[in-house]
């Protein structure tokens, strides 16, 4: 058995507004093990962020809150860490990148001095070093000039190239856990194929793990070898990559594979959507969320949550109470 | 940068010319005759001695002739037949204030000094408060702090400058004389004509200091505090409300999380991530207080009897001296174009997207 480096349990994170309390995540369990890729998949605000963000104490309290749960790296709950002994976590052996490079790098601070951050607390070497350490990393996310561009700020660089240098950033302190919280969403799409390569490239190199959030089902098939299906705050599906794509068994999940546009096809198909508005959060669901939109749905899915369960092949899971296959309760 | 500071530089010579036009266009809405009455110094008996007027000044020559000569002045024959020339802004020539019976350029020579001392010892502290107070609200939201910072700066924002200079007139002076109106005691006052005090640099509180006569320092301070604390409370607030709200705005962007994903200490992610980005409006507001402070501020120099520019231009527009009041006016706009030049400098010190455009 390979080795588990970081395994959620139970996690609950809610946030304070004015309009109520919004459940954000539900009830989250996952682990990831050492070199594996998870791939997180869901629709717009089910919790995907919070999720990753509330491992790493980094959900901003307030006006967020965890509320219950656990999560161990390596066998420490860093939920119970305090400030310092997280800090030693973040970005030396956990690290994030984020959706939008725009906005993820500070505007006002050089990237040289941006990168060398991490480099000079984590690993406890100079300025000197750190320069010379940040050149060999852009190079290798392939920013060419590396040397010159360092005193350059964000705005001089493309999206893409700004892409690059948060990954170079994040892996710079050779962490086991990267986290890319859909890192290609905000880019075109032949700079998306690049930076998916890039990572898989340096997965190769480094041979860190990866938590790779996106809405995009393909990219999934292509970068991780298991995949978790998020809906409103709860994982409701989790399963081997081949497993889900061939033999989906929650609804949600049929419906996110069914809105994929078919290349193969010869005639252009619309694309399939999911009737209905993804859920709102403001009370913690005590039936089925995907009730009110599910093809499937029986009385009892009214009456109670269905929890995540071991189902079919080895690894699948789900949180259904009907068999999609057959369409009657299991 | 340098680049950057030449554009700039070239712009100014356009903005003067664009504040004098509209300060001298101003003027030209009055008619011919309105304005001959500001060089008569008798109401005039008849018509005759208008027309004499405005023909001697030129009044109904076209406007851009008449600006060019406002500019430049005329050349005149002396009473020893030399040609001098007579007016010319361009020259510190801003006209003669009939109301003070001096020049106006030297009225600004010396208020201007006074309206200065008031402003440095009001900005600094302002600046420095204002926004310490305001990021340490933005960091603590809606913990106490955050709430007395919130609420005083509500109350500072709604309570009207006079009121709360009368008020501090009679808590502080009224009932135990222990701040003072006006700008000096009389014992400062005849030691400076004695001429055994060097003025330097003609603010009192800074020479007072350089003479290492800290009696004269404490009699300065005494007759600014008020002041000082009427014009603080307002812009303290303000600059409290804006830094909060620029920094909160600023917390939650995803660079900061980016900051603490690094694993940098909360502090560092605060002072070195957000503040720096959160001061970019601040400054921007900055420049419109500090011209607002050395282009005299009227109400808070005439409560307190203070002689600064603002007083002065009160005291010329309570008595329709127009050419004195001409003549601040462009004064202020010389200030605002410089204080802008300076903010703008110093906003693109701070953003690089500005300076490197
Ligand atoms: N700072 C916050 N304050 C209030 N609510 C929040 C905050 N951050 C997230 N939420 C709420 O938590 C829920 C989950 O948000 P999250 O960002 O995790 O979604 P997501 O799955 O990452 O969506 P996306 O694909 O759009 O990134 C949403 O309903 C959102 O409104
Ligand atoms: S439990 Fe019922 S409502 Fe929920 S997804 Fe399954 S079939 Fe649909
Ligand atoms: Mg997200």
């Amino acid at each position: 058995m390979t080795n588990q480096l970081l395994n959620v349990r139970g996690l609950e994170t809610q946030f304070n507004t004015p309009e109520g309390i919004v459940h954000a995540v539900n009830g989250v369990s996952f682990s990831l093990d050492e070199g594996e890729t998870l791939g997180v998949v869901g629709e717009s605000g089910c919790g995907k962020s919070v999720t990753m963000l509330s491992c790493l104490k980094l959900v901003p309290m307030p006006p967020g809150k965890i509320v219950a749960g656990h999560a161990f790296f390596k066998g420490e709950d860093m939920l119970t860490m305090d400030n310092d002994e997280i800090r030693k976590v973040r970005g030396a052996q956990i690290s994030m990148i984020f959706q939008d490079p725009m906005t993820s790098l500070n505007p006002v601070m050089s990237i040289g001095k941006q990168m060398a951050e991490p480099l000079m607390l984590h690993l406890g070497i100079t300025k000197e070093q750190a320069r010379n350490r940040s050149i060999e990393l852009l190079e290798m996310v392939g920013i060419p000039q590396a040397a010159d561009r360092l005193k350059d700020y964000p705005h001089q660089y493309s999206g893409g190239m700004r892409q690059r240098v948060m990954i170079a950033m994040a892996l710079s302190c050779m962490p086991q856990i990267l986290i890319a919280d859909e890192p290609t969403t905000a880019l075109d799409v032949t700079i998306q194929a690049q930076i998916v390569d890039l990572v898989k490239r340096l997965r190769e190199e480094l041979g860190m793990a990866i938590i790779w959030i996106t809405h995009d089902l393909g990219v999934v098939a292509s970068i991780a070898n298991r995949v978790s299906v998020m809906y409103g705050g709860f994982i409701i599906e989790e399963a081997p990559v081949k497993d889900l794509y061939a033999e989906p068994l929650h609804p949600y999940t049929i419906g996110l594979l069914n809105s994929l546009p078919k290349i193969n096809r010869e005639e252009r198909q619309r694309l399939y959507s999911i009737n209905g508005m993804p859920p709102m959060l403001f009370k913690k669901p005590k039936v089925c969320p995907f009730a009110p939109r599910c093809e499937f749905v029986k009385d009892h899915c009214w009456q109670e949550n269905p929890v995540l369960e071991s189902y079919g092949r080895d690894g699948h899971r789900v949180a259904c109470w009907v068999d999609v296959t057959s369409g009657r309760e299991r | 940068m340098t680049n950057y500071i030449i554009r700039r530089l070239l712009l100014v010579p356009v903005l003067l010319a664009g504040v004098t036009l509209i300060i001298f266009g101003m003027l030209q809405l009055l008619g011919p005759v309105e304005r001959s009455a500001l060089y008569v110094v008798d109401f005039p008996k008849n018509e005759k001695q208008i027309d004499a007027v405005i023909k001697r000044y030129g009044l109904d020559d076209p406007f851009f002739v008449q600006y060019w000569r406002w500019l430049v002045g005329v050349q005149r024959p002396d009473t020893q037949g030399n040609i001098v020339r007579d007016g010319g802004i361009l020259y510190g020539d801003f006209g003669y204030s009939r109301t003070a019976s001096q020049e106006v350029i030297d009225i600004i020579k010396n208020r201007f000094p006074n309206t200065l001392d008031l402003a440095l010892w009001t900005i600094f502290p302002m600046l420095s408060v204002g926004i310490w107070m305001g990021v340490k609200a933005a960091v603590n939201q809606n913990k106490f702090f955050d709430q007395a910072a919130r609420i005083y700066s509500i109350i500072g924002t709604s309570f009207p400058t006079f009121v709360f200079g009368l008020l501090l007139l009679m808590l502080l002076y009224a009932n135990n004389q222990w701040f003072l109106p006006g700008k000096m005691s009389d014992w400062v006052s005849i030691l400076i004509y004695s001429g055994e005090f060097k003025q330097y640099t003609h603010l009192l509180s800074i020479d007072a200091l350089l003479n290492l006569r800290l009696d004269i320092f404490w009699d300065a301070l005494r007759h600014m505090i008020m002041p000082i604390i009427t014009l603080s409370y307002i812009s303290w607030a303000t600059f409290v409300r804006v830094t909060r709200s620029s920094m909160l705005e600023t917390l939650r962007m995803d660079y900061v999380i980016t900051a603490r994903s690094k694993g940098l200490k909360e502090a560092d992610v605060i002072n070195k991530h957000a503040r720096p980005n959160a001061m970019l409006p601040v400054v921007t507001m900055m420049g419109g207080s500090i011209v607002g402070l050395l282009g005299g501020v009227v109400i808070t120099e005439t409560v307190f009897n203070y002689p600064g520019i603002g007083k002065a231009a009160a005291d010329a527009a309570a008595q329709l001296d127009v050419v004195t009041i001409l003549g601040l006016a462009i004064f202020t706009g010389l200030i605002l174009i410089i204080s802008n030049l300076v903010v703008d400098i110093l906003y693109a010190f701070i953003d690089p997207r500005v300076r490197l455009s």
